[in-house]
């Protein structure tokens, strides 16, 4: 139902967002994962037109949604990163004012709010001020002002970022039961790779203002079904040791940790049996060695040789 | 439109303390400054020259010409010491044909004194020159006598021959204090345009059916309607318990404010155009309202400023056209067809300013 092609941003020359190609079809849950600063955020602004690219396109239904960003607007609610509420008010006000900027009225009004309420789990804080609440409920109460218009489309901008373990668990859970009870089609924006592992059918991997992977989590793991993570542990180390296990043949990566060596081989070499070998001309005893299954953090530090954190 | 009004008043209503404590702030000012005037009312004079009496008694009768104050010759221990303690905010030191002003607090009502005492002996200083170069002939007298009996002559009456009230300063600051906190109250409100904008609130709103013009009209109606509320108190307070001379025609000093409150909110708006955050508003602004008094001459006696430059940059806020017409209400009696001008500026300054600023905040956000 939304494609990007191409879509570009630049802020003062600088290009936050390069010729990303994006789909969302109806009814997916759709990932976009990305380190601190890689353009997420400016893609969500673009997507939901609340800024204009500097060049590509977006397409709603097949409208052009640059200009006519109406139906985006109509279809779509958006999470922003930031929490976007009236801390002097209650929970309550907060979605009354924000459903009624949805023309929500009445009797409507009233079962949308408490629907919304319910669906966060803030049914009984309601007349609560939202500067006494936790972070973690100032999350929930951020989603539920969006949900109230019932979109078909949820765009979350990080929605758990800063918050306990209890919430999070909560807005994954929430987030999961809109898309798979009420079909509502979910673009979740996150650095936490967990997170989007959990709750999305395919991700795209941003880093630096492009789209630098895609696809289903088995299609990304299988960018690295050509490489073997080997972990060693082994009595004491030397320098001499690691320096000989760097120039076997297919090794190009080696993490170091106290008794520790991550090593990162190309798939079909015999490192297994060199190690030994070299382990022994060493004296050093192999105390436990495995093969680890490579995860999607992998992939990204595969892609650009850092970790999402960083 | 109306949603964004109810959630503005929400969060005042929750937080009333400010606008009340403005309301409040800016009656006590009146009160205070204002109140001061009356203590003013008898001027200490004295002379410490060698012909002390002499001087003493030609002043005097030269400098009570004028309602407002009493001149009055005291030693001049005691006039020293009063204005130590305090206990009088001015005093006037006489000479031959030079004087000193001794004072205490820099009240408004110490200006007004200043401005009559300069005047009076300006006045001397230009009968004594010409008195020199003309020899013999009683200059004085003529110039007294013409006075008297002048060629033209304006007589000034109400409309209905009621005694129409003359020019008090009390009156003045009154508007002046009052006004001076509505630019705050009001610019504070139009500061949530920005306020929301940063959290996020604005593009929420964006993204909903609410159109712009109504998202503008809400924030900004809120700031004139809750600017005019507290007018409105401080006017009533000021008729109806504390009986200040406001003249007859409370509606038109309500519809003179109105386009006051109308033309300043455009201001603020203006001035919102150039921030990024609400922090640099609240920097910025608070640091050009008082000046805006000052420029415009609020404080003091009509007609004191007199520098071109000062004059046209109080022009072109709408205090200074306000000022003018209430005071012209008030104390001559002026009628809707009199302030017509002031009015038409005060609307011009703010349909202009509301024009460069809303553009200038849409520039901003793309
Ligand atoms: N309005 C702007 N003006 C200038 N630069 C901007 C603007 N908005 C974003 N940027 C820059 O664009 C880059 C991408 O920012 P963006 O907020 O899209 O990243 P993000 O992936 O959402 O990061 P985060 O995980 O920290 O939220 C950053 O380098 C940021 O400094
Ligand atoms: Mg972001």
């Amino acid at each position: 139902m939304l494609e990007t092609i191409n879509l570009s941003k630049s802020f003062k020359g600088k290009k936050v967002v390069q010729d990303l190609n994006l789909y969302l079809a109806d009814g997916e849950s759709v990932g976009l994962l990305g380190p601190n600063g890689a353009g997420k955020s400016t893609t969500i602004s673009m997507i939901s037109t609340l800024i204009k690219p500097t060049s590509g396109r977006i397409t709603m239904n097949g409208v052009n949604a640059i200009d006519k960003p109406g139906e985006i607007r109509r279809v779509s609610g958006v999470v922003p990163q930031e929490l976007a509420l009236y801390q002097e008010l209650s929970a309550y006000e907060n979605l009354k004012f924000f459903g009624s900027t949805y023309k929500l009225r009445g009797k409507e009004l009233a079962k949308a709010i408490q629907q919304a309420l319910e669906f966060v789990g803030l049914d009984d804080r309601k007349k609560d001020l939202v500067r006494t609440y936790s972070g973690g409920m100032k999350r929930r109460l951020n989603i539920a002002s969006a949900l109230l218009h019932r979109p078909q489309i949820l765009i979350l901008d990080e929605p758990t970022v800063g918050i306990d373990p209890q919430s999070r668990n909560h807005i994954l859970e929430a987030v999961r039961a809109l898309n798979q009870q009420e079909g509502t089609t979910v673009l979740y924006t996150s650095h936490y790779m967990e997170e989007v592992e959990q709750l999305c059918d395919r991700l795209y991997i941003m880093d630096h203002g492009k789209v630098i992977a895609a696809g289903t989590k088995e299609e990304l793991l299988r960018i690295l079904s050509t490489e073997d993570k080997i972990k060693v542990e082994v009595n004491k180390l030397d320098e001499a040791f690691v320096e000989q296990v760097k120039t076997i043949e297919g090794v190009y990566k080696i993490e170091v940790t106290e008794l520790q060596l991550k090593i990162i081989a190309a798939k079909g070499t015999s490192l297994i049996s060199k190690l030994v070998h070299l382990t022994e001309k060493h004296q050093i005893q192999l105390l436990n060695f495995h093969t680890e299954t490579p995860s999607l953090e992998d992939v990204f530090l595969h892609l650009t040789g850092r970790t999402l954190r960083d | 439109m109306k949603d964004v009004l109810w959630v503005q008043f929400a969060k005042d209503k929750r937080k009333p303390l400010f606008v009340l404590l403005l309301i409040a702030g800016s009656i006590a000012a009146t009160l205070l400054f204002g109140g001061g005037i009356q203590s003013v009312t008898t001027v200490a004079i004295f002379s410490e020259e060698a012909d002390a009496a002499e001087i003493e008694k030609k002043w005097e009768g030269l400098l009570n010409t004028n309602d407002t104050f009493t001149f009055e010759v005291v030693e001049p221990e005691k006039a020293r010491e009063d204005i130590k303690k305090g206990n009088s905010d001015v005093a006037v030191k006489l000479m031959e044909d030079e004087y000193r002003l001794l004072v205490s607090k820099n009240m408004p009502s110490v200006s007004s004194v200043e401005q009559h005492v300069k005047k009076v002996f300006q006045q001397e200083a230009q009968i004594n020159a010409v008195e020199s170069q003309q020899g013999e002939r009683d200059v004085r007298e003529e110039i007294e006598s013409y006075l008297d009996d002048p060629p033209f002559q304006m007589v000034a009456q109400g409309l209905d021959s009621k005694q129409i009230p003359t020019y008090n300063i009390r009156t003045q600051l009154l508007f002046a204090f009052t006004f001076l906190i509505s630019m705050f109250i009001l610019g504070f409100k139009v500061n949530n345009v920005t306020q929301d904008k940063v959290s996020g609130i604005w593009d929420r709103m964006i993204l909903s059916p609410l159109k712009k013009t109504n998202m503008y009209s809400g924030y900004l109606l809120y700031s004139f309607l809750i600017t005019m509320f507290q007018i409105v108190v401080v006017l009533v307070v000021f008729k109806y318990i504390l009986h200040y001379d406001v003249g007859d025609n409370l509606w038109l000093i309500i519809l003179i404010a109105a386009c006051f409150t109308f033309g300043m909110i455009s201001i603020a708006m203006l001035i919102t155009g150039f921030v990024r955050t609400p922090e640099q508003f609240y920097a910025i602004y608070p640091s050009v309202i008082p000046v805006i008094p000052l420029v415009s001459g609020v404080y003091m006696m009509p007609g004191t400023i007199t520098n071109p430059v000062l004059l046209f940059i109080g022009d072109l806020f709408p205090l200074a056209h306000a000022m003018e017409a209430i005071m012209s209400v008030v104390f001559y009696g002026a009628g809707l067809q009199d302030v017509m001008m002031s009015l038409l500026y005060m609307l011009l300054i703010g349909i202009v300013a509301m024009g460069v600023g809303i553009n200038l905040v849409e520039r901003r956000s793309n």
